[in-house]
């Protein structure tokens, strides 16, 4: 069976004011439902780069990858859009709340401009809310929530399209380990019931025991590392 | 476009309402500025065509006497009397009817305007005259020189149509009456008389008066003051044609001597007169002078009206992209951050343009609003010295445009940043911002 995810001597350099920088080169994996897979390296290694690509945000320079059997470095912008609403969820290491916006806005965000009508988007955003444990919270900017009641804002925010598949950019960095343990908590739910598969980039902090699968990425090479 | 977009960009406008209070503001000053300067620039053509018309869109024509009277040989008058043109004069003939029409006592008596001999000219020429578009109306009108051979008077008597326009404003109104009643076409046999020469003759209202001996009841006094036409005596036109007939060799045939014209308004007078003299290959114009500086001098604030109003649409346009402008660049990481969860760049340019174009139309509709409370509210005619009302200057189409023209510069304003930010990369703007 065709993986979800499945990545193909994908490269990725970067022009700046006339020299090339080469990031990664024949990066190769793949990824089923159901599995972690664990991005790990030392710091400006790619591993963001990387996620970038997956999800759609940036164009890679080589390679390709194939999302549910879909080629998607061919697919226009408009249609990687389409497909980060549909199915992919995203959460970054500082959060990336809109500040203006409350906690029910930012969650609700996802839903917009997909012919889901008003109350249905607030009925689904104060659901997940709820699960997470921000039923009070749900009229509050971001700035008055507690950095942990943020990130869970930011989970919400990721899981309410029902994403096939999380991004997950540094999720633990900037929180303390506690903090760090829920927020894994919470997400590894949808991936272990095989509703999700999951990447997460790390530098290290990540506990490798969650993971399916742990890759390294170094030099420009990513390579299997064994559990 | 859908709900969302717009539902997106209120929420914007709301949330940020400082931002949007200072755009619709701008907006809003502008347009009300456009507005007023505009009134005021309407209103100052409604001034200058008064001030013009008072004092001269109007304007006295005539062609001027051919050859030397006095040269012509004794045989050579005789034969003009009847109709024989001497060959000198000949080339001058143009629209000229009169060579067998020349006074007995052509020493003393003619056809004048004023103190200057005319030739005659057809009714018809002064009809085509008539038919520029340029001239509001035009009056043929005959004036003669007299000499009463009883007392050796001499004096002028014009025979208008009184009820014409164009006598009016030339000649003599009844405004200008200081004693007894106007002319009045359908009461022939009354005339007119010029104070000065009243005066100057013991000639009252009710007195008869003689012209080429035939009494005639002088209805009333006038002081014609500084219109162009200024005879001793005014009477209805027909009166005055068969005075004349008496007193030369042939008889009108639809004839005048003067032509009395007013300009259609005091924008086209200087064209009006440019196109009679080319029509009739004159240069015989008579009219009072002042039209010139007046004109002139509202001209050019009228031309400082444009530029102020060009300078600040100029202005207003620069304001509204810079404010568009940032509005983008200040949310570079929240677009980046929506670009991420899966909007489109067509959803946010959408949104982007809408939030331009609510404030635009709310902005300048306000504008509007102030505009018109300004004009009504502000008696800029009492400040201005002049008693026409400040009406006409409150011109909706004029407000449509100004609209669609602020309306139109926001959505250009906008489009620049809209542009830029399609190119920008969300990654790059999240790992910057
Ligand atoms: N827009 C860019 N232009 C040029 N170089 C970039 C750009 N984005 C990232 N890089 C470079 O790519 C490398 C990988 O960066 P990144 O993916 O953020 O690393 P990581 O997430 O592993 O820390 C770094 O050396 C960084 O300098
Ligand atoms: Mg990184």
């Amino acid at each position: 069976m065709e993986p979800l995810l499945r990545v193909e001597k994908l490269s990725k350099s970067y022009h700046t004011r006339g020299h090339e920088i080469k990031v990664f080169t024949d990066v190769s994996f793949a990824v089923n439902t159901g599995e972690l897979l664990l991005v790990t390296g030392r710091s400006g290694v790619g591993k963001s780069t990387l996620l970038g690509l997956l999800s759609g945000l940036d164009r890679a320079s080589g390679g390709s990858i194939f999302f549910q059997e879909k080629e998607v470095t061919g697919l226009s912008l408009a249609e990687l859009a389409e497909l980060r609403a549909s199915s992919i969820g995203m959460i970054f290491q500082n959060f990336n709340l809109i500040p203006g916006w409350t906690a029910r806005e930012n969650v609700e965000a996802v839903l917009m401009h997909r012919g889901i009508s008003a109350a249905e988007r607030q009925k689904r955003a104060v659901e997940i809310l709820r699960e997470l444990g921000l039923a009070d919270r749900l009229e509050n900017l971001p700035a008055e929530l507690s950095v942990g009641q943020q990130q869970r804002v930011a989970i919400a925010r990721t899981l309410v399209n029902d994403p096939v598949l999380i991004l997950a950019d540094e999720p633990t960095g900037d929180v303390d380990p506690e903090t760090a343990g829920e927020i894994i908590e919470l997400l590894l739910p949808r991936v272990k019931s095989g509703r999700a598969a999951m990447i997460v980039a790390s530098h290290g902090l990540f506990d490798v025991k969650l993971a399916t699968r742990v890759v390294c990425l170094k030099d420009g090479i990513l390579s299997e590392t064994a559990q | 476009m859908s709900v969302d977009v717009i539902t997106c960009a209120l929420r914007e406008l709301r949330q940020n309402w400082r931002r949007t209070f200072a755009v619709v503001s701008g907006y809003a000053i502008t347009v009300a500025f456009i507005i007023v300067l505009a009134a005021v620039l309407l209103y100052s053509r409604v001034v200058q065509d008064i001030v013009i018309g008072g004092t001269g869109t109007y304007f006295v024509t005539w062609l001027p006497a051919c050859g030397d009277i006095s040269s012509l040989t004794e045989k050579e008058l005789a034969d003009l009397a009847k109709g024989i043109i001497p060959a000198k004069c000949q080339e001058q003939c143009e629209n000229c009817t009169g060579c067998n029409k020349k006074p007995y006592d052509i020493l003393n008596e003619g056809f004048v305007v004023n103190t200057n001999t005319t030739r005659l000219l057809t009714i018809e020429l002064a009809e085509k005259v008539a038919r520029l578009d340029s001239l509001k109306n035009v009056s043929a009108c005959l004036m003669f020189r007299f000499r009463d051979p009883t007392n050796n008077l001499i004096f002028t008597a014009a025979g208008v149509n009184p009820q014409d326009y164009a006598v009016v404003r030339n000649c003599v109104a009844a405004g200008d009456l200081v004693e007894g009643s106007y002319l009045d076409a359908a009461q022939p046999g009354k005339i007119l008389v010029e104070s000065g020469f009243a005066i100057n003759n013991g000639l009252k209202p009710g007195m008869k008066f003689s012209i080429a001996e035939e009494e005639f009841e002088i209805a009333g006094l006038v002081r014609t003051g500084v219109r162009p036409l200024n005879p001793d005596i005014m009477m209805p036109f027909a009166d005055a044609e068969r005075a004349i007939n008496k007193r030369i060799h042939n008889p009108l045939e639809k004839e005048a001597n003067i032509i009395l014209a007013v300009s259609h308004d005091a924008t086209h007078h200087i064209k009006a007169m440019e196109d009679v003299k080319k029509l009739l290959k004159t240069d015989s114009l008579l009219t009072t002078g002042c039209y010139w500086p007046a004109s002139e001098a509202l001209g050019l604030s009228e031309r400082m009206v444009w530029g102020f109003m060009l300078i600040v649409m100029l202005g207003s346009v620069m304001f509204a992209a810079k404010i568009q402008w940032s509005a983008v660049v200040e949310r570079y990481r929240n677009l980046a951050i929506l670009r991420a969860i899966g909007w489109s760049n067509r959803v946010i340019a959408w949104q982007l343009l809408c939030e331009s174009l609510f404030q635009s139309v709310a902005g300048s509709l306000v504008g509007v609003l102030i505009g018109v409370v300004l004009i009504t509210a502000v008696p800029v005619n009492s400040l201005l010295g002049v008693d026409a009302a400040m009406t006409g200057v409150l011109n909706p189409v004029l407000a449509i445009v100004v609209i669609a023209f602020a309306v139109l510069a926001g959505l250009l304003a906008s489009l620049f940043p809209v542009l830029r930010m399609h190119a920008r990369s969300p990654l790059d703007d999240l790992r910057r911002f």
